[in-house]
């Protein structure tokens, strides 16, 4: 069996709006190998994306990781950080989170790196694209030159704004040198752009949006990472495109053996793309395991619902809307102390009143899922009225912004399930 | 579009505003009460002497064909003659011109200078009492009147504290750094700095305020662009994420805002250069204004204009260089 990259264990992430404390992600647990690919599947506001960022340390203000560890396996940087930091080292692996964030902003780009939905809004306008990968592969290059110690990762920023001063004034002290420019152009290559070296001079603009996805592709494998958080790298794309995308990340995490995370909304993609898969839900992992286990062995009602396949529900027929009912919000005050989805869920019982823990299906096997119907059978515990929540649950199933996203994101789910 | 398109286009168009200007100019005059001849000879100019200059001057002729005359001078270079002190406006007008255009300079050098910085400390720490104190200051910054501030300048510096002289341009810039290359001496060069200190303080801080918001308002909006962080990402130091991609992104629009203010300075700050006597064109139309002296107001503010549009074109040409997509639109 191939080893853990990463281990996160009971991430959490929050953001302290006006509004109140938002729970996005909530004591998140999963482990990613090396070399596969990962899929995060949920609905939009389910917390994918916030646990994309917080692995890669990038949860802007007003969020923030509130709890959790990120075990992350590197030798190296264990040994480097051993003696300093003895409690956030185990064996190879180093609590990212457990580090000064010098050492999180020194992984970044070179062992983690992360791509994003939209590329159009994810490249600068202003400079050429491959300005912009040639940063990157400058980032891995100094990386690689540079001793890796704790000591010049502590040392805080070696790239000052005083070098950035004289870079105006003496062009060979630019960031990025004459090298990483070349090296941008092969990578733009590697991605299938044609004419690599007049497209590197061009803008953003200039380029359509599957050519961009592929450049911000080629700007993500500039820092040669471990690990590549993949965040919707499909959704903004023509059909068309979105299979050439996949295609290409498979091929290069074939020559490179990098480890992907692939977070998604469409399990289509899921299901031709990872190994493994965990299922979110109002911020929490609520199933995980192989393709397998959640595709086809899955045990929690909302995996079923997503995947629209739900024989055993009378109620719902052979209807193909899996899941009636919204995402819930996951402003603090008005989550219930309970399982998140007992609102939705046709198979409620007053067991669903209490929050459900993870539970492994086998005790040795790696499917784990969050719902009291991993031990038990639908009617062992009292089955709640259908009304049930309509009046005290009301405003907790009444809040959050994602509606109309969410129903959209619902109807591609089944057709995604098909295409497998 | 290719860049020489763009600027013939915009050299056109500016060349139309130039012309709205001075028709208008024309317009003021023709409808303004008053006989210029007499204003020229005094009250107690007897009615010959009148009608004599009134032919010479060609103010007996039609409307429409003094109007002709004068723009044909325009476009040979030829402003007139002043009626006060019957020289040359165009030797008035470029006599005048080292004073404002140091001014200007130095309003705009003590603007970006003190603003960028302050703007880009305020929105990296946002709500934090340093991001209060920025914000307090362009407040007062951009609601105090030119004037006022001035004054107690001059009050302050000049008159308590001695510090700072309280007007008058002794010396140029041109001659001061002369007299240091020639002769090294830097004493004309510090004079000349201890007197524009107080001026370029008073215009720059209306414009260092307002700079300063807008650099703070466009980083904080820039800061929260998903590039922002797609760049911090791919492990990008912070310096470069905040200087090279976030405040270069910022500046473009401020370059508009800088553009067009300095523009507006080119005209001659009226008001600071009355407080401070500073000889620069301000001042200068202001005696004109006084003194009624239409040649030397059109042309001066006709100057104005010109460089006011040149200005603009020059930022238009400068923004195409700096956000690629202009061109393309």
């Amino acid at each position: 069996m191939r080893e853990d990259v990463l281990r996160v264990e009971g991430l959490s992430t929050r953001f302290f709006t006006g509004e109140g404390q938002v729970n996005a992600v909530e004591n998140v647990s999963f482990d990613v190998r090396e070399g596969e690919v990962f899929g995060i599947v949920g609905e939009s506001g389910s917390g994918k994306s916030v646990t994309g960022l917080s692995l890669v340390d990038l949860v802007g203000s007003p969020g923030e990781i509130t709890d959790g560890e990120l075990w992350y396996r590197d030798a190296e940087l264990a040994d480097e950080v051993r003696e300093e930091f003895p409690d956030v080292v185990d064996g190879e692996y180093v609590d990212l989170r457990g580090v000064p964030e010098s050492v999180r902003t020194s992984l970044r780009g070179t062992s983690l790196s992360m791509i994003f939905q939209d590329p159009e809004s994810s490249f600068n306008p202003s400079l050429t694209v491959g300005e912009q990968i040639a940063e990157a592969v400058e980032v891995q290059q100094r990386a690689s030159s540079r001793p890796r110690s704790t000591r010049a990762r502590t040392d805080g920023e070696e790239y000052s704004l005083g070098s950035l001063v004289l870079s105006f004034a003496l062009p060979s002290r630019r960031y990025v040198s004459e090298e990483s420019r070349e090296r941008a152009i092969e990578l733009l290559e590697l991605v299938g752009i044609p004419d690599p070296v007049e497209r590197a001079d061009e803008y953003p603009h200039e380029y359509s949006g599957g050519m961009l996805q592929r450049a911000m592709i080629a700007q993500a494998l500039a820092g040669e990472p471990d690990v590549l958080v993949a965040d919707e790298p499909t959704t903004a794309l023509d059909v068309t495109i979105q299979a050439q995308v996949l295609d290409l990340l498979s091929e290069l995490q074939a020559e490179t053996g990098m480890t992907i995370l692939l977070i998604t909304h469409n399990l289509g993609v899921i299901a031709r793309m990872c190994d493994r898969v965990g299922v979110m839900y109002g911020g929490e992992i609520v199933e995980r395991g192989t393709l397998e286990d959640v595709f086809r062995d899955n045990v929690h009602p909302y995996t079923e619902g997503l995947l629209g396949s739900v024989p055993d529900l009378e109620s719902v027929g052979g209807s193909l809307d899996p899941v009636p009912g919204n995402v819930p919000s996951l402003l603090d005050h008005e989550m219930e102390d309970r399982c998140y989805f007992a609102d939705r869920c046709p198979k409620a019982m007053e067991a669903c009143l209490e929050r459900p823990p993870d539970t492994r299906v086998e005790a040795d096997g790696d499917h784990v899922v969050k719902c009291v119907l991993t031990d038990l059978e639908y009617g062992e515990s009292p089955p709640l009225p259908d009304d049930h929540f309509e009046t005290e649950g009301a405003d907790a199933s009444d809040g959050g912004s994602n509606e109309s996203a969410d129903a959209s994101d619902k109807s591609a789910s089944p057709d995604g399930g098909d295409s497998r | 579009m290719s860049i020489a398109k763009f600027l013939v286009r915009r050299t056109l168009q500016a060349v139309f505003v130039v012309w709205g200007v001075v028709t208008i100019m024309f317009g003021l005059r023709a409808v303004s009460p008053g006989d210029p001849a007499t204003l020229m000879l005094g009250e107690g100019a007897t009615a010959e002497t009148i009608a004599r200059v009134r032919a010479q001057e060609g103010l007996d002729e039609p409307i429409y064909v003094q109007y002709l005359d004068y723009v044909q001078g325009l476009l040979i270079g030829d402003f007139g003659y002043s009626w006060r002190s019957n020289r040359e406006v165009e030797a008035m007008v470029i006599e005048r011109i080292p004073a404002t255009l140091e001014l200007a300079i130095a309003a705009t050098v003590v603007a970006l200078v003190i603003a960028i910085p302050l703007g880009v400390v305020s929105a990296t720490r946002r709500n934090e009492p340093a991001d209060y104190g920025a914000t307090l200051f362009s407040l007062l910054g951009i609601s105090t009147p030119n004037f006022w501030l001035g004054l107690m300048l001059i009050l302050l510096f000049g008159v308590w504290l001695g510090i700072f002289p309280t007007g008058r341009r002794p010396v140029g810039l041109v001659e001061a750094i002369w007299t240091l290359v020639a002769f090294g001496s830097a004493g004309d060069l510090l004079t000349w700095l201890q007197h524009i200190t107080l001026p370029a303080l008073t215009l720059g801080t209306y414009f260092t305020a307002l700079i300063t918001r807008l650099t703070r308002s466009g980083m904080v909006d820039e800061l929260g662009k998903p590039y922002v962080t797609a760049t911090r990402a791919k492990g990008l130091p912070a310096v470069l994420v905040r200087y090279k991609h976030v405040l270069r992104n910022t500046m473009i629009p401020i370059l508009t805002v800088l553009g067009l203010q300095m523009g507006t300075l080119m005209g001659g700050a009226v008001i600071t250069e009355t407080v401070f006597n500073w000889p620069g064109l301000g001042l200068r139309l202001i005696d004109a204004l006084d003194a009624r002296d239409w040649p030397l107001m059109q042309g001066i503010i006709v100057f104005i204009a010109v460089a006011f549009v040149t200005i603009n074109v020059f930022v238009d040409a400068l923004y195409s260089s700096l956000d690629p997509r202009v061109n393309d639109e």
